[in-house]
């Protein structure tokens, strides 16, 4: 395996309920490698977004650790987890979380106006983000104006725009159709391959499995089988 | 930078709400701005009118002399000091009898041949039998004198005996200033000190220029500021008064701006998870949300600018604001209509006043992002 972008060892998540907790996650031990296409497979309240989130560093493990990129998410500061995301990490969500009042384009080019970036190299760099996508033509468009595929490949051009190491994707499939499904899996395999982005999905959805070259199964917390797919 | 551009879209992308609150607003800046312009025309009438009608440049005052106690005019007069140019004033109380009624007035000496105030002292020629008088509008709505009637004036002089003659009504001043006109009755200035037996005596000299005179035992200088105080006081009384009004279309206007906060940080959770995963800070977020809603302010100001400033224009340029209130129930001078008067300091002033204001009530709502836990946000399940 190559070098680890993302590590946890023991990792457990406990969220208060009532006067008590609840295990969401438990003795979680995962190495992931850069370039990987992995999924977190597992049928709903397993903990696959929880986990995703910890690797996004939009929260913390209650214990052990989770690095990410060589940083242990539960040490960051605030500005500093900000700085990992909007530098390195990139997200997808089920259900799109585009910015209504924004245009395609603006929606693209948020993440970089965050950084110091200059206007050609936003521009350049927005468009090719929509061309991988195949949505030159939609710049102008507002969110509200897209069909649900379309709204996710503005999503996947947005959190790509800014060629980050990893991509966390939240059951990307689980909106769209077949036939949009498929589209969006195989725009993702090329990026990954063209820009060795790490990508991890948490899914239950066979249609993604297929395209899943590791697949490590969750139940009730736990990690139930870690299935490396040799080839198709 | 950035943060305002994403601000104002984000503003501008709300629609109508943001119009129904910048409208709101922008109508509390006209309220604000238009009521104390007029305050502030008012007061530069009244100072303008007061100055040239009454006090001059300044005035010397007989140390004596009280003008709120008219039973210190006895006492409150001495020789017209040399050197000084100005219009000497010489003071009495008298009666005066219009259609059989009494009635106390202040018998005012002027001389006739001055011309620092605009009394209209050159009718008031010394004169035997006849003696011209003088009397404002208001005066002569009182008393029902008209020009070329008579009535008798019953005083008493320096020795205090009483003494009465047959004056005539020879001018009827129109001014704004009802000290000059309410109870007052204008004469010349050599006949007053002949009828009081007060040779070349005054009580008060009004000034031709604003040079600073130093004060003597006998008279005090009083500047125009003092002079004026009393209509400043009265003016920051009357916009103390005024402020209610604005104070509360501006918390009204302000109190939808805040519930729209309230509202935005609620609905638009998932929008503020979103902001954080893409990688901005929640206190950014926060940021973000306060200058969205203290941008209503701005946009209230160019909006307010756009459809008040021709209004405003239109009402000065037509003549200013009629005015029903006449001087004498006032206590002090107005026109029959005011022009307002807006300075850059107090459309500046209000526009910085409103703009504070709308930002601490946008941050106020905004604030709870930074308590928000990124995950619940993008759940939107946060109350
Ligand atoms: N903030 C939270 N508070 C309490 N329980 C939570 C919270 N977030 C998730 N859970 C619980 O943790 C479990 C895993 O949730 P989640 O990671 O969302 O599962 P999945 O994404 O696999 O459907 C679920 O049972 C869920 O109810
Ligand atoms: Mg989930």
């Amino acid at each position: 395996m190559k070098e680890a972008i993302i590590k946890s060892k023991n990792l457990t998540k406990k969220f208060p309920v009532g006067n008590g907790y609840f295990t969401a996650l438990e003795d979680i031990n995962l190495e992931i490698g850069k370039g990987e296409f992995l999924g977190l497979v597992g049928p709903s309240g397993s903990g696959k977004t929880t986990l995703l989130n910890i690797f996004g560093s939009l929260d913390v493990p209650s214990e052990g650790e989770a690095t990410v990129m060589d940083k242990n998410v539960s040490q960051l500061s605030h500005g500093e987890s900000a700085e990992l995301r909007n530098k390195h990490i990139g997200f997808i969500f089920q259900s799109y979380n585009l910015l209504p009042v924004y245009t395609v384009y603006e929606n693209v080019e948020f993440a970089l106006l965050l950084q110091d970036k200059s206007t050609s190299e936003r521009k350049k760099a927005v468009m090719d983000a929509l061309e991988w996508v195949g949505l030159t033509d939609k710049v102008k468009s507002k969110p509200a104006q897209l069909s649900g595929g379309q709204s996710q490949r503005v999503a996947i051009a947005r959190a790509m725009v800014k060629k980050p190491d990893i991509l966390l994707a939240d059951e990307p499939t689980a909106n769209l159709d077949s036939e949009n499904s498929h589209h969006i899996l195989q725009t993702m395999v090329e990026l990954n391959k063209e820009l060795d982005t790490t990508f991890i999905f948490s899914t239950h959805d066979e249609k993604v499995m297929k395209y899943l070259r590791r697949m490590v199964h969750l139940k009730d917390g736990k990690i139930d089988k870690d299935q490396l797919i040799t080839s198709l | 930078m950035t943060t305002l551009k994403l601000a104002l879209r984000n503003l501008l992308g709300a629609g109508l709400r943001t119009w129904l609150n910048v409208f709101a607003l922008s109508f509390a800046y006209l309220a604000i701005i238009f009521l104390n312009g007029l305050m502030d025309g008012w007061q530069k009438q009244a100072k303008k009118d007061t100055i040239e009608w009454e006090y001059g440049k300044g005035q010397l005052w007989h140390h004596k002399y009280d003008p709120y106690d008219p039973f210190s005019l006895k006492e409150a007069h001495s020789i017209i000091p040399e050197g000084i140019t100005g219009a000497p004033i010489l003071i009495t109380q008298a009666s005066i009898y219009p259609e059989g009624r009494m009635m106390s007035v202040q018998l005012k000496g002027i001389k006739s041949d001055q011309n620092i105030i605009n009394i209209p002292s050159s009718k008031l020629q010394y004169s035997e039998d006849n003696i011209p008088i003088a009397i404002g509008t208001q005066m002569s709505e009182t008393t029902g004198l008209k020009i070329g009637d008579k009535t008798i004036i019953r005083w008493r002089d320096v020795n205090g005996t009483f003494d009465a003659i047959q004056v005539e009504v020879i001018e009827i001043f129109n001014n704004t200033v009802p000290s000059t006109d309410n109870g007052q009755v204008w004469i010349g200035l050599e006949q007053l000190q002949k009828m009081m037996n007060l040779k070349s005596e005054a009580t008060i000299i009004v000034l031709s220029t604003n040079k600073s005179i130093s004060s003597t035992d006998e008279w005090v200088y009083k500047d125009l500021d003092f002079l004026l105080m009393d209509i400043d006081n009265m003016i920051e009384a009357k916009k103390a008064g005024n402020s209610i009004i604005y104070i509360l279309l501006l918390v009204l206007a302000l109190l939808a701006v805040f519930d729209t906060q309230v509202l935005s940080v609620f609905r638009r959770q998932k929008e503020i998870g979103t902001y954080i995963a893409l990688g901005m800070t929640r206190w950014k977020v926060v940021m973000l949300f306060t200058i969205e809603g203290g941008f209503n302010s701005i946009l209230a100001a160019i909006l307010a600018f756009a459809y008040g400033a021709p209004i405003l224009y239109l009402v000065n340029k037509a003549g200013g604001i009629p005015m029903v209130a006449d001087a004498s129930e006032v206590g002090m001078s107005i026109a029959d209509s005011l022009i307002p008067s807006y300075t850059i300091s107090l459309i500046l002033s209000t526009v910085l006043i409103v703009v504070i204001c709308a930002t601490i009530v946008s941050f106020i709502p905004a604030r709870k992002i930074a308590k928000m836990k990124p995950t619940d946000a993008l759940k939107g399940k946060i109350q």
